[in-house]
């Protein structure tokens, strides 16, 4: 079905090839998981089956890609989109339209497919994601969950023989990462697909039994039929940990309700956060956490109740005085890189704040050699990896030592590897009597971590408790995919329909 | 609340015009207040603008900068009151004189402003801009055109959010926008823009991936499942609208 022979490819400006002399067959029904760390060239040789790779950017290319015995260097995109099938990591991202039927039929209507066609065609490929009762939506209304749903169906839509999947569920929670999988499994034992899925999250994979292959700096270092840890290798939650109720709280929120237009997201939150704690923060996508986080350092103002952070109420405090205790990370690397340097970025908030010291200096140096970012110092932040981001935005905060680290998802996209790494600085500010909260989609990793989970459904706080306890309180309320172990105990009966 | 400018759904007369036929009658009723010069026909005329914001049911006193129109309407209107010193004098106070002509010349400039602000919110409280980009779109434009004006509606929103984020993680890093200094405004404005700019390319490229794998520009026509229906009252609409584009013409300017 898919036969690459020898190919290597070179953006143009990029002095490394991104792919390297790969080498590889696909049979037709293969189910293909690839994985490797970021940066490895995993999106670039999906694109490079999809034919999109050579039509979009400038670059150097040998060897060659067959789909269904046809060339795809040598033949347009549109011949080649015929048979293969693209779905990328944003669902948001990829929507060419404004409403769920029209992004649908997006595809159909530019092959001129007659209209009393069309429909029927938008129908059946709702209906295989689940995603029939959205029809009649705005995309902008849907969920993660659901937006993906509909941007598998506006691609099955065409009938593509072959369909990859760049990361599909990187911005997903757990629940709907689960149901997205799902889908795909479904989508493949119905039509006989060829599947390939680019994923760093693989245990979510097991149940298919995919043919794994491990990219390595634009080589193909592992070809393999899937070994995963088995469940019990799986790091187990961190134990409950006595927290002296005498020091005062860090952060103490009271009643706290906030509207975002009319959309109430929070409703009356009680908690505290303690000195030295970690804590992590999970729910399904739009269920609170962000605001919560963000209504912490001031971002969002309460409607009702309050926040103290360190005993100062806030609400009438400049966020950027206060920020220099409360230390915040978004989402997107890219939102939050200021400087034209390494070493500026990193130093950029002290001399912000005006406490550059030889002291602070020393640390940022210190941080850097441990992020092994040391010799990058004069590289422009945009040229560093997307691992490699996520950790300068990290010593970026930690450099000026905030008694408060707040972090909203540092995790997306990242190999275990480097995920481990960041998770393990966090930890090392909390045990020198910081403290963490971090939003994350990932209790596989994060939980040998965390001291303390906060769950958030709905706007409401339903789960205030220790690491174990919690985990058991989610497993009670049918909430699996949230807890560490919870992809196996929900992938007890792989290949079995529902 | 004030009444944002953007579309209202609704279901009147206006709102179910179909958007291309409502685009031909706000070109025609703008051509019409400006080659209108009686000021009686113009007042009457502004009052019929009402009628068609009380016919969609649209909320005229709380639209979103309606007292900035209103006022500059109004002071447009002095203006040609103060200057105008020809023609045969109504009222003298002073060196100021109130002339027939300045008078007359008030009323047109006002009302043209105010009618023609009036009824470009009207198109656009009652027209989804969706409706419109498709209904032009299978009205005879060619279709990549469409779809940048489509593209374009997707974006601007997406935007909006990643600038606030920007924003906020420039004050969560100390960015002191409360003390403004000039000799800082090209360093703010350069780490404000850059960030905006490479996250706004992310997302273009993706957008680029999706259109091309899902062959957008394969044929120089489409067909499209949306079909902005065309009513017998639309027909009426553009007849309407086409004998009265012809009689503008004939009609003699003095009659006017």
């Amino acid at each position: 079905m898919i036969s690459i022979r020898n190919l290597t490819f070179r953006y143009a400006g990029s002095p490394e090839p991104a792919l390297r002399d790969i080498t590889l067959d696909i049979e037709a029904g293969e189910f293909v998981v690839i994985t490797g760390k970021s940066g490895c060239g995993k999106s670039t040789l999906a694109l490079a089956i999809a034919g999109v790779l050579f039509e979009q950017h400038k670059g150097e290319n040998r060897g060659e890609i067959l789909v269904d015995d046809s060339s795809v260097l040598h033949t347009p995109v549109f011949q080649t989109a015929h048979i293969v099938g693209l779905v990328q990591q944003n669902p948001e991202a990829q929507f060419c339209t404004l409403t769920v039927q029209d992004e649908v039929a997006f595809g159909l209507e530019n092959r001129c497919v007659a209209r009393e066609k069309i429909l029927p065609r938008v129908h059946a490929a709702l209906e295989a994601t689940g995603a029939s009762h959205l029809i009649q939506r705005n995309l902008a209304s849907l969920s993660g969950g659901e937006q993906q749903r509909v941007a598998i169906a506006s691609v099955i839509a065409t009938d593509p023989a072959i369909l990859i999947f760049d990361e599909p569920t990187s911005n997903l929670d757990p629940q709907a990462t689960t149901e997205i999988f799902n889908v795909i499994r479904e989508l493949r034992s119905r039509n006989k697909l060829t599947v390939l899925v680019i994923e760093h999250k693989l245990q979510f994979l097991l149940p298919f039994h995919p043919r794994t292959i491990t990219l390595a700096n634009g080589r193909i270092e592992k070809d393999i039929s899937v070994t995963y840890p088995a469940p019990g290798e799986l790091a187990a939650p961190r134990p409950a940990k006595k927290v002296s109720a005498a020091s005062s709280p860090a952060v103490c929120v009271r009643n706290l309700s906030i509207q975002l237009g009319e959309h109430p997201a929070l409703k009356n939150i009680n908690a505290e956060v303690q000195r030295g704690e970690f804590i992590s923060i999970m729910g399904e996508n739009g269920s609170g956490k962000t605001t919560f986080l963000q209504s912490l350092l001031g971002l969002i103002p309460a409607n009702n109740g309050s926040v103290s952070v360190f005993g100062e109420k806030l609400g009438r405090a400049p966020v950027s005085r206060l920020a220099r205790r409360i230390g915040f990370i978004f989402q997107n690397p890219d939102h939050q890189l200021f400087a034209s340097s390494v070493w500026e970025e990193a130093t950029l908030a002290p001399i912000n704040f005006g406490i550059l010291s030889e002291d602070l200096r020393k640390r940022a140096r210190e941080l850097l050699t441990d992020c092994d970012l040391l010799g990058r110092e004069a590289d422009h932040p945009y040229r560093l990896s997307y691992g490699q981001k996520r950790r300068l935005n990290l010593i970026s905060i930690l450099t000026y030592k905030p008694d408060l680290l707040l972090v909203d998802e540092i995790l997306i996209g990242q190999d275990h590897e480097n995920a481990h790494f960041l998770l393990g600085l966090l930890r090392r500010c909390a045990d020198d009597g910081g403290s963490v909260l971090l939003v994350n989609h990932h209790p596989g990793l994060s939980a040998p971590y965390a001291d303390r989970v906060l769950f958030f459904h709905a706007g409401e706080l339903v789960i205030d408790a220790d690491a174990p306890r919690a985990y058991q309180q989610l497993r009670q309320q049918g909430r699996d995919a949230f807890t560490p172990d919870g992809l196996f105990s929900s992938a007890k009966t792989p290949g079995e329909p529902e | 609340m004030k009444a944002r400018l953007q579309y209202r759904p609704g279901n009147t007369y206006l709102h179910r015009l179909h958007p291309v036929v409502k685009l031909g009658w706000l070109v025609f009723a703008s051509l019409y207040v400006f080659l209108m010069r009686s000021p009686i026909l113009l007042l009457i005329s502004l009052l019929g603008v009402l009628l068609v914001y009380a016919s969609a049911r649209l909320p005229v006193r709380r639209l979103h900068g309606i007292r900035l129109a209103l006022t500059t309407s109004i002071l447009l209107a002095i203006m040609q009151m103060v200057f105008i010193r020809e023609g045969p004098i109504l009222l003298s106070m002073g060196k100021w004189v109130l002339t027939e002509n300045g008078l007359s010349a008030a009323v047109r400039v006002g009302v043209r402003f105010l009618a023609i602000i009036l009824l470009s919110y009207a198109f656009v409280l009652t027209t989804a801009a969706n409706d419109l980009s498709y209904a032009l779109m299978q009205a005879g434009l060619p279709y990549r055109y469409g779809f940048s004006l489509v593209s374009a509606l997707r974006l601007v929103p997406v935007f909006q959010q990643e600038a606030d984020i920007v924003y906020k993680a420039q004050l969560a890093r100390g960015f002191r926008y409360d003390q403004f200094r000039i000799s800082r405004l090209f360093n703010m404005m350069r780490s404000f823009l850059l960030p905006l700019l490479v996250s706004s390319l992310s997302k273009v490229d993706a957008l680029a991936v999706s259109m091309e794998s899902r062959c957008f520009g394969m044929y120089p026509t489409r067909t499209y499942l949306r079909a902005v229906p065309f009513r017998r009252s639309d027909f009426l609409a553009s007849a309407l609208l086409i004998i009265s584009t012809i009689l503008i013409f004939i009609i003699p300017a003095p009659a006017r």
